[in-house]
């Protein structure tokens, strides 16, 4: 069958992991949780970037992290009040939507004076007030890889409030990967790069003291770290389980199922969630399910998530039969290094996770890691997506397509798109270029290359 | 030489900075380094014997730079995948860049893929200030560029060769910030148009013989008195790592502003700070990276202890200028993050400015006029009236 065939078939529902759903009660608890923290006496940080709230969590900090904060609003379509407020102050449409959206809440704090955070969330939620009453902070943490976008968000947010609010930065650099020796995760570069973070890492558990007044709490953290690992591990076995065919579960189910290895506490429960998550894949392998209803493509996703549109585009692909079985965004992140982490003195292991997250690779060694996976995942093309406000992402994509064109032979689509800026999102472009590759995976076929 | 010819000798090797930077390596042998704008030290590659050419925005359209680059990028960055994939940069004989921004960091990996033969080294400088660590590690950053350039040519280079390169900059810094007095004090009629070429010319070329030429007109202009020009004082800020387009700056004179001072990276942003000739000279760089942010704040960077609003209206102030006229680069993350700091303070202080977005395709010259005037209209009056209310 022809890809444009399944075009005009009546809406195909993507098969979704019925245990991402799981994940919806530990997000809504987190976000009260972090309502209710001023009134608990806790101290709320705010940060964007890595993973870095095992640190804040062992002290018992609550946190805010920026990106899964917008990323919250626009699946709850509150998006749009923050990006005005922030639009108010002339903070352009071109900035990062994610830092727009987030500053647009700093925005309208600020307005509403120091008693932002009085509300419970499940109020706020009903108000349809989250945006405007996220519990202001009580320090920064910047810890933004790679992209400069971040580390300014930051910045701004702190001039934002007037410069009174305490702030710390790591500087995360950038993997270059120059030298002979240069290779994943290896090489003198990589090396002195881990032990400068870990550096950081360490005066950054001391200013966290320093807000906290009290000393901090190693074991506590070496307890997070080994539910972090663990549940990173588990996630690692989850989607290399996905190698099956037809795939059981996709690259969208595995961005719902990134809160767990993001945001969510280290503790027990991630680790039960992904060995739910787990079994489930297993089930469906046994039982020959997969999470399209006909897998006739595998597909790999470059590029950071479309918010606005999760579901819609998990939807629409498996309208053309295709399945997005992996992506840089899901593999290449999250604690996907879980194995360097040794849970008595996490720091390196932690360093080293935050130097090879999705965007802080250079392209070279982005694309070996790329590669790697399309061959693992037997993938038949690649689907770009092009997020106007973030850069970061964006940037190796014209490489990323070079590559796996000429060393795979793998036709690319390239998409436009936002991670929370609906407005950059044009789906007539979507369906075609995305049907041109498919066609072009049809005619790969024909005559014989592919499998 | 006469001051027009000397401009003119700015002008060439400022609007052709690779021909130039080609001729020279021809005539005298010299390695050619290419750096991206901004922070890089020119020093350390001029003590190593070669010539430090900071890689510019070119006029040209870009074409097969499409392929490589995403158009929701600076002009800067399209431009300078656009010149790495034509085969611009094939005579350098290396890239040394280091800088931050993001939009840069996806051309450098660009411009090391279209240029395999080349050395296309990254060598990235701390973006964060105002850490205890900011400066240690500017001096490790520094030391890894000095490792890479003695690894190409051969051999070390000796601290007395680089303290040399140091003082050779500092003067042309010198002289270069003597222009700006002279325009300032309004006692040298210099055109934007001229001191950007003036200061362009020194990020390409050789930069002996851009001291003897600037000296040459420094003693021109300070012999003759120049007729004190009448217009709407202004001040320009904004546009980084490219140069504003010329067109844009003799519009605004044409209009009837007269540019008095700058915040430019082609202007006083490159020329502010001058590196200590003492002691050990990678510290000296160190500690320069950072003062320099303290003298005229960067919005690539962040800096608990600078803030670019407060610079900007001390700046004003200090050069009697009447309104501000912003060019910022479109799709420029950093710039477009500090502006709403510098219109909100702009307006606390009834301060007039006016925002120009450009582009690297010639921004429709006539729609600018417009605004331009208006603008220009606005501030007269709004200093006549200050005049008045100051009499009264
Ligand atoms: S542009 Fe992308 S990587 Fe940069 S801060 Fe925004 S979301 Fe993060
Ligand atoms: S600082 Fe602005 S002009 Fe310079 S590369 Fe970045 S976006 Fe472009």
């Amino acid at each position: 069958m022809n890809a444009l065939d399944a075009l005009g078939a009546s809406p195909v529902k993507a098969n979704r992991l019925k245990t991402s759903s799981l994940n919806n009660k530990m997000v809504n608890d987190y976000w009260t949780d972090v309502f209710d923290a001023k009134k608990n006496g806790r101290l709320v940080c705010w940060y964007e970037g890595v993973a870095i709230n095992p640190l804040m969590q062992a002290a018992d900090i609550a946190w805010v992290h920026g990106e899964a904060w917008s990323a919250l609003l626009a699946a709850r379509n509150g998006e749009e009040t923050a990006q005005t407020a922030a639009e108010g102050r002339g903070y352009m449409k071109e900035l990062c939507s994610y830092a727009r959206t987030h500053i647009g809440c700093g925005v309208m704090a600020q307005k509403r004076g120091a008693e932002a955070s009085g509300s419970s969330f499940a109020d706020a939620l009903g108000a349809n007030q989250l945006g405007e009453r996220v519990p202001a902070p009580d320090m920064f943490i910047s810890a933004y890889p790679y992209c400069s976008t971040g580390q300014q968000w930051d910045e701004m947010l702190f001039r934002l409030f007037g410069k009174k609010i305490p702030i710390f930065n790591i500087s995360v650099p950038w993997v270059w990967g120059n030298k002979k020796d240069a290779t994943y995760l290896g090489g003198a570069e990589f090396k002195e790069a881990t032990a400068f973070m870990v550096r950081q890492l360490r005066e950054c558990i001391k200013f966290i003291e320093e807000q906290t007044g009290k000393k901090y709490n190693w074991d506590k953290l070496s307890e997070i770290m080994h539910y972090t690992k663990r549940a990173g591990q588990l996630r690692m076995e989850a989607m290399d389980l996905c190698i099956a065919k037809p795939g059981p579960a996709s690259f969208f189910d595995w961005t719902t199922s990134l809160a767990p290895v993001n945001f969510i506490p280290g503790g027990p429960a991630i680790v039960d969630y992904f060995e739910q998550v787990k079994a489930e894949i297993e089930q469906r392998i046994a039982d020959g399910e997969g999470s399209v209803p006909n897998e006739k493509y595998r597909l790999f996703w470059d590029g950071i998530m479309n918010w606005n549109k999760i579901g819609w585009l998990a939807n629409k692909f498996a309208g053309y039969g295709a399945n997005m079985v992996a992506g840089r965004y899901t593999h290449m992140g999250f604690w996907h290094e879980w194995d360097p982490i040794d849970v008595k003195d996490p720091l390196e292991g932690m360093a080293i996770n935050y130097l090879v997250c999705p965007i802080n690779l250079s392209a070279p060694l982005m694309i070996e890691e790329i590669i790697k996976l399309c061959r693992k995942y037997e993938i038949d093309g690649v689907v770009l997506h092009a997020a106007r406000t973030c850069r970061a992402f964006s940037n190796p994509q014209y490489l990323i397509a070079d590559a796996v064109q000429k060393r795979l032979g793998l036709p690319v689509a390239m998409i436009e798109g936002d991670m929370v800026d609906e407005s950059f999102y044009k789906d007539e472009l979507v369906n075609s270029r995305v049907e041109a590759m498919l066609e072009a995976i049809d005619g790969r076929r024909r005559v014989g290359i592919a499998a | 030489m006469s001051r027009d010819a000397i401009f003119s000798a700015f002008e060439h090797a400022a609007e052709q900075p690779l021909e130039s930077a080609r001729a020279w390596k021809q005539a005298h042998g010299t390695p050619v380094v290419g750096s991206f704008p901004m922070h890089f030290p020119g020093e350390l590659a001029h003590a190593a014997g070669c010539l430090p050419v900071i890689l510019q925005e070119s006029q040209e359209p870009i074409t097969v730079g499409h392929g490589m680059i995403y158009p929701f990028y600076c002009g800067y960055t399209r431009s300078v995948v656009d010149q790495a994939c034509k085969g611009d940069y094939d005579f350098l004989d290396a890239i040394m860049f280091g800088d931050h921004c993001v939009q840069v960091l996806g051309a450098a990996d660009v411009v090391r893929a279209k240029l395999p033969n080349t050395r296309v080294h990254f060598y990235q400088l701390i973006s964060s200030m105002s850490d205890p660590w900011s400066l240690g590690r500017a001096r490790e950053t520094f030391l890894l560029l000095r490792e890479g350039l003695e690894e190409m040519i051969g051999h070390p280079i000796a601290d007395d060769a680089i303290h040399a390169s140091i003082q050779l900059f500092n003067q042309n810094r010198a002289l270069l910030r003597r222009l700006y007095d002279l325009r300032r004090a309004g006692t040298a009629n210099i055109t934007a148009k001229q001191m950007q070429l003036a200061v362009k010319s020194s990020m390409v070329m050789d930069k002996a013989s851009h001291n003897a030429l600037l000296q040459q007109l420094l003693d021109e202009l300070e012999s003759s008195s120049d007729r004190q020009q009448r217009g709407v004082r202004v001040y320009l800020s904004g546009h980084f790592c490219q140069a504003p387009k010329l067109g844009v700056l003799d519009l605004i004179e044409d209009c009837g502003g007269i540019v008095v001072d700058d915040d430019l990276y082609h202007g006083t942003r490159y020329i502010s700070t001058d590196v200590s000739e003492q002691g050990d000279p990678i510290s000296a760089l160190a500690e320069w990276y950072l003062a320099r942010n303290l003298k005229v704040p960067c919005p690539t960077r962040v800096d608990q202890n600078a803030d670019w609003e407060n610079y900007l209206l001390k700046a004003m102030e200090n050069s009697n200028a009447q309104g501000m006229i912003v060019l910022m680069a479109k799709f420029c993350e950093p710039h477009m993050y500090y502006y709403p700091e510098i219109k909100e303070a702009f307006e606390r202080h009834n301060m007039p400015h006016l925002l120009i977005e450009t582009e690297h395709e010639l921004t429709a010259l006539e729609g600018l006029r417009t605004r331009i005037e208006s603008f220009l209209e606005v501030v007269k009056r709004q200093a006549n009236a200050q005049a008045r209310r100051v009499a009264a």
